[in-house]
């Protein structure tokens, strides 16, 4: 009787594991997909894929435009990976137990928001000191990164402590450049990287006896100390700019003496130089400002 | 009626005898430390005669003792070295000094001469070394809000020069001359005398030097040579028993010898008082103060003669007033007074001569309600011309705990009136790059003249509010203190507080086309300083006196504080110049404000060879400037710091023959030079002009 009562129990035992691992292979659930975080982004930019039944993340390929992604967490129901490097626009898919699932036919690869420095950008000026303020301005074009003499393709311009945009009308000083394009401004406040985004700001335009930048000591983007007679840009305020061409920018200005010395000499240095940091981002309708 | 009149001279004979009783005899006689003089007496905080020792206020009183034995001649030489009390210089060092009491600037400081105003100011500081110290019997300073008394814009303190009184028959008086580093050359004399009912005083100083340079690698002298006269006599003559007549005239002049150009000051005044005992113990004080401050200031071009700057200043005041005191018992007195303040300026850099006028009125009731409590309160009114009424009041009080301790507290309250500055100054300064500035009440047309003109980019305030009133600067100080006195040693601690609100501000009203500004005043800020004074004074033996002070204080704008805390505050980082945040470690406070000052003296004397020696230090710690990195809060970025540093002063002096003393000393011995952080690259600029050595004679008779 005992022995009988272990048998069946070993009989039991191992048909309940056949039936067991059988009954699982059988019905391996087929994952779906719902939902990507964005139609578009930038190289490097995180984006989730939701769905349900995802497999674990080492069972997953991804492509974006045929270009694998890794894949940096999975769950049942979300995928998180970021924008391969040498991702092209085109589809993105799933792939997993044999199975490829198209989770939007059209991504588009954003073009790189470009994170740079300009140093020493000489912005010269006539008269002054009560004398009348003349001379042209220097044109930057934030798509080329440089100083520009185009008529129309420039976004800002330098003379002395002034800064003009193309946008809006002349403001009536000499010389100034006629404008023709749609750029704007906006001050924000905070460090270079808080102000993330052009979206919610208000853009001035160059009007008729106004710079959308305000001139003067505290108003716009420097501070003048009467005691040192330097001109010192003020700590966190950010020059927020739309292009000529819709466009966004934000730039923060660190000098206005040449070579940027940390603590400038209004005698020994040369003012009217400007270095600027700035982030661009060259895509259309995009407002984000800070690289990812 | 003869006998009537007969009673009523008995009763003031006694009266006046009682009160010299009362000063020249310490009520406590068994107190033997003199160095700062236990049982002086001091008129400045209650405007009635009071022991220094009973008073419920925070008073420093410099007796004349220690300003012969220190050998300093001006005011603000011996004001640096009491606790508590900074000369600072202005932000340009070289420029101005300022007085700094409980880290409250010089504008909020009352300087008086025997109880009457002085005026004269440059963007609120008042030059100290312009006051000769050669004929004074003590000087008093009133620290905290003494406005209930003295007049409106005393929200910091009071320093009073109490000048001698002629008490011997024959002349007395001192000729002495003295002679320093810098070619300094000061000579004084002092006559007193005082024949039956009349008695006079005559002082005349001489002070010339060649002045000195801060600034070794650049053209120029940072003070240019100059000399100056001060001229005072002082008549006090008994008309009756109870009418004492007081007259005084002083005269001072100064002349720059200036490279191009010319720089003269002027200063006089006339005061006036009629002492009328009317019983013995009711008295009435009438008083008629004038007083006249000129300065002229031409810069020429050297080579085409052309004026460059011309700036002429003359401020009047003229101020009568009469007091009335009622002693009702020995510790319980009433002041009364009313009195009316005309002041007129004029100045080139104002579109039109100011007048201001003002009346006020204001009582003081001291008394004691217990044995061991006494209290004194008082209210000021002032009613102007140019702003709202005011009122001041002020509360103290002061409890013996035992023979040895006591407790005292003050609170008051006080206000400034926007200045003749603020309200009425049209200045372009075309050698500064052509930024304009307005008083309040010129700015709309100020604008307006510079829209006419095509000058204005674009404003920055709503033109409707141009012109709008400013209010006065208002603040609340209170002190709270433990007094402690036993044989040798004698100790005061005292915790302040000072609120100031509405204090008065630039801000920008328009942009130039020049790309200047156009400022105007606004007020903004809110302040406090706040912190402990420690006083110790010890007499160590016979003929050594002992003193050591300190301060600590906290000085901060309160509305930076928050901006701060909220995260809006922004500088940048030395290296990459981008911005960061600043945090609350960061803000150091208020411009020229030292976290600890210090004092040390040392007076020794040896009286069978009649010499004398002392040392005095004075400490005060690392303070900064002005801001420099454009976020308008002086932060540790901010490269603008003088690093903590000492003066210590010596002297020694000798009486020969009698009549005749010698006197060595070395100012700043240690040839304290420093630093001066604004200083541009390849231009070195010093803090001190260095060590100062000095020799006197003084012949007294």
């Amino acid at each position: 009787m005992k022995t009988t009562l272990k048998l069946f129990s070993l009989f039991t035992l191992l048909f309940a594991f056949v039936a067991c691992s059988k009954d699982n292979e059988g019905t391996v659930p087929e994952f779906t997909v719902t939902a990507i975080s964005a139609e578009s982004a930038t190289v490097g930019t995180e984006i989730t894929i939701t769905g349900t039944n995802f497999p674990e993340a080492s069972d997953i390929n991804l492509t974006f435009g045929g270009v694998a992604a890794t894949v940096s967490s999975a769950t049942s129901t979300q995928i998180v990976t970021t924008v391969p490097n040498g991702a092209s626009s085109g589809a993105v898919t799933v792939t997993a137990n044999g199975i490829t699932r198209e989770v939007t036919p059209s991504f588009s690869v954003l073009a790189n928001l470009v994170n740079a420095t300009v140093e020493n950008l000489e912005a010269p000026q006539t008269g002054g000191q009560g004398q009348p303020i003349g001379g042209p301005f220097t044109k930057f074009s934030f798509e080329t990164g440089e100083v520009t003499d185009s008529e129309t393709d420039w976004d800002i311009a330098f003379r002395g402590t002034t800064i003009a945009v193309n946008g809006g009308t002349v403001t009536g000083t000499n010389d100034e450049p006629a404008r023709n394009g749609n750029a704007g401004a906006a001050i924000a406040s905070g460090l270079f990287t808080d102000v993330a985004t052009a979206d919610g700001l208000t853009f001035e335009v160059d009007a008729d006896g106004a710079f959308a930048i305000p001139t003067g000591s505290q108003e716009g983007w420097y501070n003048y100390n009467p005691a040192t007679f330097t001109v010192t840009p003020i700590p966190g305020r950010v020059l927020v700019f739309r292009t000529h061409d819709g466009k966004y920018a934000k730039v923060e200005i660190l000098s206005y003496y040449r070579d940027a010395p940390a603590e400038p000499d209004a005698f020994t240095d040369e003012s009217r130089v400007f270095t600027f940091n700035y982030v661009y981002n060259p895509n259309d309708g995009e407002t984000s400002l800070n690289a990812n | 009626m003869s006998l009537n009149k007969n009673i009523y001279l008995l009763f003031s004979t006694l009266f006046t005898l009682s009160l010299v009783t009362a000063q020249e005899s310490p009520i406590e006689p068994k107190d033997s430390i003199i160095t700062e003089n236990l049982d002086e007496v001091v008129v400045t905080a209650t405007r009635t005669v009071r022991q220094l020792s009973s008073l419920p206020l925070p008073v420093t009183l410099i007796p004349k003792e220690q300003i012969n034995r220190s050998g300093v001649t001006r005011l603000n030489e011996i004001l640096n070295e009491q606790t508590g009390i900074v000369m600072t210089p202005d932000a340009t060092i070289g420029g101005g000094e300022g007085v700094q009491i409980q880290g409250i600037a010089s504008d909020y400081v009352m300087i008086l001469i025997d109880g009457v105003p002085v005026v004269g100011r440059s963007s609120g500081n008042l030059d100290l070394s312009r006051f000769a110290i050669g004929n004074i019997k003590q000087i008093e300073v009133v620290k905290g809000p003494s406005s209930s008394l003295f007049g409106s814009e005393a929200l910091g303190g009071v320093i009073n020069i109490i000048t001698e009184k002629p008490n011997t028959d024959n002349i007395s008086g001192q000729i002495s001359h003295r002679a320093a580093t810098f070619n300094n050359q000061n000579s004084t004399i002092n006559l007193n005398q005082r024949r039956g009912d009349l008695g006079y005083s005559l002082f005349v100083d001489r002070l010339s030097t060649d002045g000195f340079d801060l600034t070794p690698n650049s053209e120029g002298q940072t003070v240019n040579p100059f000399f100056n006269y001060t001229l005072n006599g002082r008549i006090y003559f008994k008309i009756s028993d109870q009418l004492k007549a007081f007259a005084s005239g002083r005269y001072f002049l100064q002349d720059f010898d200036i490279p191009s150009g010319t720089s003269e000051e002027r200063d006089g005044n006339i005061h006036l008082r009629l002492d009328h005992d009317v019983s013995k113990k009711s008295s009435f004080e009438y008083e008629f103060y004038y007083t006249n401050y000129v300065t002229n200031e031409q810069t020429v071009d050297p080579i085409n003669d052309e004026i460059l700057l011309d700036n002429d200043f003359n401020q009047k005041l003229f101020r009568p007033e009469v007091r009335f005191n009622h002693n009702f018992s020995s510790d319980n007195t009433l002041t009364v007074g009313a009195g009316y303040n005309l002041e007129n300026l004029e100045r080139s850099l104002f579109a039109e001569d100011i007048t201001f006028n003002s009346q006020y009125v204001y009582a003081q009731y001291d008394f004691k309600p217990l044995e061991k409590l006494n209290i004194i309160a008082g209210a000021r009114f002032d009613n102007h011309s140019e702003y709202n009424s005011q009122l001041s009041p002020k509360l103290s009080a002061r409890y013996d705990l035992s023979p040895y301790w006591s407790v005292k507290g003050s609170v008051g309250s006080g206000f400034k009136a926007p200045d003749f500055r603020q309200l009425y100054l049209d200045l372009t300064n075309a050698s500064g790059g052509g930024y304009s500035v307005f008083g309040k009440e010129v700015e709309a047309a100020g604008i307006q003249r510079l829209q006419e003109n095509d000058e204005v980019a674009n404003l920055a305030v709503d033109p409707n509010d141009l012109g709008e009133r400013l209010d006065a600067e208002s603040s609340v100080g209170i002190n709270l203190g433990v007094g402690f006195k036993k044989g040798k040693l004698r100790s005061d601690v005292n915790f302040f507080r000072n609120d100031f609100t509405n204090l008065i501000d630039t801000r920008i009203l328009a942009a130039k086309t020049n790309g200047q500004n156009v400022f105007g005043y606004i007020n903004r800020e809110s302040v406090y300083t706040q912190g402990l004074e420690v006083d110790l004074q010890y007499k160590f033996f016979e003929n050594l006196d002992l003193s050591a002070g300190y301060q600590l204080l906290y000085a901060f704008d309160k509305d930076k504080e928050d901006a701060i805390e909220n995260g809006d505050v922004f500088a940048r980082d030395q290296q990459t110049l981008e911005t960061i945040r600043l945090d609350r470690s960061n803000y150091f406070g208020l411009e020229n404000r030292s976290r600890h000052t210090l004092n040390f003296k040392a007076f020794y004397e040896v009286p069978e060879w009649g010499a004398n020696a002392n040392l005095r230090v004075v400490y005060r710690s690392r303070f900064g400037l002005t801001d420099r990195n454009g976020n308008d809060v002086l932060d540790e970025l901010d490269n603008s710091f003088v690093d903590g540093y000492a003066l210590v002063n010596l002297s020694f002096g000798k009486t020969f023959f009698e009549h005749y003393q010698l006197q060595l000393g070395a100012n700043n011995l240690l040839d304290f030079q420093g630093s001066n952080p604004l200083a541009s690259q390849d231009n070195e600029q010093l803090i001190n002009p260095g060590i100062q050595l000095f020799a006197r004679l003084n012949i007294q008779f």
